[in-house]
Parts: structure tokens; sequence; C-alpha cells
């Protein structure tokens, strides 16, 4: 019987085969690479394959004399297209940056996983500078669910978790300034992490919002999350939001079981903004965890509107200079949001900043007496390509914006989430799958990573590589 | 905020901030405008103190910390 090539595998099982000599870091690599090509047309995850750079560093990791100390050795991964890969322009999905001068050198992140022996191979799709939620990119196209190639893979970091979900690599970074990592892991069924706001230093990516900009990884396993999630943390002093915090090490915990969390599922918001399959999915986890126990954030509305001025305010200044001179050149769907954030008023914004930090203590507080709560990360699975509206407690929304409603509370106060993938909850579409936050009070990821090592143990969830079919859900015409 | 007063502030911001508006793009920019208007109302509802300070906090940067 064959082994099974790399791009079947985690990327845990593939470093502890190249640790041990076992495999190859180039043949890894090389049949990644492969899978890549055989079904990048159909899901347009990638918008660039670093084929001969990636050659070249997985040979280097096989021949490292260091090599069997590596914990993520001849692991492949790709990184949404907001992360400085040297050599190539910082796109941010953008077709302005494509002018941009190449980057001198990798991110931060992307540094320190290959310090650790693993592989960057592609950048990844993305909605335009990050502001949407469903990678339908007017410059690169949209990627395409693998789950239901007719469906949205959510955004903005779609791209990051297709290509965990198909199977193309193993591990994958994003951002997440509102949902940005959570929304397309859902919608993927992938699992993802979203650290504390200010965990993991920015430096070398493309920002969005200063104030809310988050970066973490996909993977399809807990484990395989702690394992880049460690190798990614530290302070920098190049990122002014990141903690001057040492590394707190996760991987160990989930090896040693971790203690069982006390559970709380939110209430109010976050049960009104969710159809039947966002429910079933929370209560799912509820059940395993053997939890009734409600928490009730106050004014959760009024954090979620504080997160879209902040967020609009923030990202409309970034860009002023493009909006007074090529404002044509923005995606459609970002650029008149770009231009009405130029133009609030800048009380708007301080009420709103003044907000988030009320929201957080009331938070805090909350947590006296929970360790973990749980919520649904997205209101629904994920949509037809090109769906506008979105039904919810009676009400007609836009969708594209309405699939942040439930993590924009969360990100507002850069608490750490785990977002975990749970099937069979969609009566419509069983074969989709939709995710559940994880939510832990801020430096407490270890929580949230032990409470999703313990739904994956159960069964409860899981994130399998994707058969990559069409269905018969209409395409909507965008 | 009316739909006129709204108007009316995106025209005169986008004039001060030097951007030009295409007409064909104004209807967008005055619905997101509107959009983040109730946004702030919502926002303007909760009981905030003086002590409520915002929640972005300058961090000083000391020369050795220089990237």
């Amino acid at each position: 019987m064959n082994a099974p090539a790399a791009w079947q595998l985690d990327a845990a099982t593939i470093a502890e085969g190249v640790r041990s000599g076992a495999r190859s870091a180039l043949a890894g690599v090389e049949q990644c690479l492969a899978r890549i090509a055989a079904t990048d047309r159909r899901v347009n995850a990638f918008t660039s394959i670093l084929e001969e750079r990636a050659l070249r560093r997985a040979a280097r990791v096989d021949a490292h004399p260091r090599r069997a100390d590596l914990p993520l050795a001849g692991v492949p991964f790709a990184v949404k297209n907001l992360y400085d890969i040297a050599g190539l322009p910082t796109l941010a999905g953008s077709k302005i940056e494509r002018d941009a001068a190449p980057a001198a050198r990798d991110a931060l992140l992307v540094r320190r996983l290959e310090a650790a022996g693993a592989v960057l191979v592609g950048a990844l799709n993305m909605d335009e500078y990050a502001y949407g939620f469903t990678t339908e990119n007017a410059h690169y196209g949209a990627t395409r669910n693998p789950h239901d190639l007719e469906r949205s893979a959510g955004g903005s970091s779609g791209g990051s978790a297709a290509a965990v979900a198909a199977g193309q690599v193993p591990l994958a970074l994003g951002s997440d300034t509102n949902g940005s990592i959570r929304v397309p892991a859902s919608l993927c069924g992938t699992f993802g992490l979203k650290p504390t706001y200010g965990r993991l230093p920015r430096s070398g990516t493309y920002p969005f919002v200063a104030s809310l900009d988050h970066l973490g990884p996909f993977a399809r396993t807990v484990r395989d999350l702690a394992l880049a999630y460690d190798a990614m943390q530290g302070p920098s002093a190049s990122d002014p939001a990141c903690a001057r915090r040492a590394a707190e090490p996760a991987s160990a915990g989930l090896r040693d079981g971790g203690t069982r969390p006390r559970v709380g599922v939110l209430g109010g918001w976050f049960r009104e903004m969710a159809q039947p399959e966002a429910l079933a999915a929370v209560d799912a986890v509820a059940e395993a965890f053997g939890t009734t126990r409600l928490v009730e954030w106050p004014h959760v509305a009024r954090a979620r509107a504080a997160a879209f001025l902040i967020t609009n305010a923030e990202g409309g200044a970034l860009h002023l200079a493009d909006l007074r001179r090529r404002a044509r050149d923005f995606d459609p769907l970002s650029r008149d949001r770009f231009l009405a954030g130029a133009l609030l008023p800048a009380a708007w914004i301080v009420q709103a900043q003044r907000a988030r930090h009320w929201f957080a203590r009331q938070v805090a507080a909350a947590f006296a007496t929970v360790d973990v709560v749980v919520a649904a990360a997205t209101p629904c699975v994920a949509a037809p390509i090109g769906a506008e509206w979105l039904e919810l407690a009676g009400t007609r929304l836009p969708l594209r914006a309405s699939l942040g409603l439930l993590t924009q509370p969360v990100s507002c106060v850069g608490l750490p989430v785990v977002s975990v993938p749970l099937w069979g909850m969609s009566v419509a579409a069983p074969h989709l799958p939709i995710g559940v936050q994880l939510i832990a009070a801020p430096w407490r990821e270890d929580l949230a990573l032990s409470a999703a090592a313990m739904l994956e143990a159960q069964g409860v969830c899981s994130a399998p590589i994707a058969a990559l079919r069409e269905t018969s859900s209409p395409r909507v015409a965008a | 905020m009316t739909p006129t007063q709204i108007e009316t502030v995106v025209a005169a911001n986008a004039a001060a901030l030097g951007i030009a508006i295409a007409a064909e793009h104004n209807p967008g920019v005055v619905a997101f405008f509107a959009l983040a208007a109730d946004m702030a109302d919502c926002v303007a509802g909760l009981p905030l103190g003086i002590d409520d300070e915002p929640g972005n906090v300058f961090v000083p940067v000391a020369p050795q910390e220089e990237p």
C-alpha cells in the first residue's frame, strides 16, 4: 500500500515524518504543488504560486542539520495575499497595489513559520483590502467553497480557508478584523484561530484597521492550529499594538488533555442573529459540554455598531490618497464603503472607541463564572456566490455585511476565539459545514484551544478534505 | 439625520477632503454614510461616563524599540 501523499495529511503528521526522516520535505511540497495545480482552477484560492522558492526551501529543510528539532519540518503553507512575500507586491486583494514595489522581505509571521521548518508555497485570494466577508473579488475572481463549488468560501480570508478545505495546504494564515478568519473557517469547514488582539505581531502585513486587525492560522486539526500558533508567538517592537508578552505555548496543554472548561452559551443578540442551523450547531456544542448555562453580554448591538464605525473610518482614512486619485480602481464591492468611511465625523469614531472600552470591561466581568462562551460563527451556512440577501429574525438583511454579525462584537474587544466546524446542521444543505466560536478571556487562547480539542476528540467537530463537487444549488448572477 | 442632511454632509466633507465623488458612485456613498449614521445613533445610546476612555491607547516608543 502506498503511503498517503502530503496533501492528504495534517501538518503535525507531515512534520513528524520529516523530522524522523521517514518523509522528504521536498517530496511533500511537490505533492502539495501538484494538488494545487490539479484543483485550483475550480477553487480559485491562489493568486500566486511560489514553486521555485518552495522547492528550494524544502530541499533546505531536508538538509537541515537540526531537522529533528523543527516543529513544522516540511509543512507546506500559504498566506492571504496581504502578507509580504519577498519579491512580490503585496496585493491585499487589490488592483491598485499591483503598482507597489515588491516587498523587500517576508512578513514576520512567515519568517517565524519558516524558521520552524514550514515551507511557503503561495499567496491566497481575499476581499479587496480585507473589506468583505465573501471573497467575491472583482480583480481576481471569486474563491469557491470546496464543499460546494457554487457557493461562497466566505471572507475576507476566503482563499486561506478554501486552500485548507481543498487539501491544497494543511496550514494557511489569514487576518481577522471583524470576522475574516472565523467567517470563512465556518463556511469552508476548517478550524480557525483568531488570537487575542495584540498577541501576534502584524509586521509586514498590509493593514486594514489598525485598531482591530488580528492575524491567525487555519488548519484541519486543532493540534495543527496550536502548532502554528506556538511557532508564531512572541512580541515584536515593530508592531506597536503587539503586547510585550512572552510566548505562552498551547500545544503541550493539548497533549495533556487540559482541564474541562466551564462553558456558557451566549444569549440575546447571538441567538437572535442566527438561523436554525447556526442554533443547532451551538446547541450540539453545549450538549457536548453538558452545559445549559446562558451568558448575556450587555449592549451587543452597540458594540457591533462601534466596530462598524471604527472599521469604516480607519479603512477610509487609510486609503484616502487613492480615493482622491483613483477611486475607479477600487473593487465596486468596497469602493463606496471606503469613500463613505473617509467622510465620517470624528466625534462618531471617538465615541465608538469609548464604547469599545466600556464593552470590554462588561465582557471581562462576564468571564468571572465561565472559561469559555460559545456562539455561532456565522448566521447561516455558505450562500450561493452572488447572493445578496439574508432573512434573519424576520428581517431581510444584506448578506455580505451580515455574515459578520456574530463575530464583529467579539473581535471588537479582542477576545481569542477558535472556530470549530460542525456538519449536518442545515436540513436544506446537510453537506455544508457551519462554525461555532469558542471564545475565551483575553490571553487565554489555551482554554479555547483545549475546548476545541475536546470537541474534536468527541467527534463533534472535524475538518475533512472536500470532495470538490458541484451541487444543484442555484447559481445567482453577481 | 435626514436624507437631505446626509447628502449635504457627504458633499461638504468630500469637498473638504478633496475627494471628487463620481455621480454614479454618489448614491452608494450616501447609502453607506446613512448606515454609518444609524450606527453612530446606536453607539450614542450607551451610557458612557467621563471615565470611559477610548479603546485605542497610544504606546510611547522608546529609542531602543525602533524597528
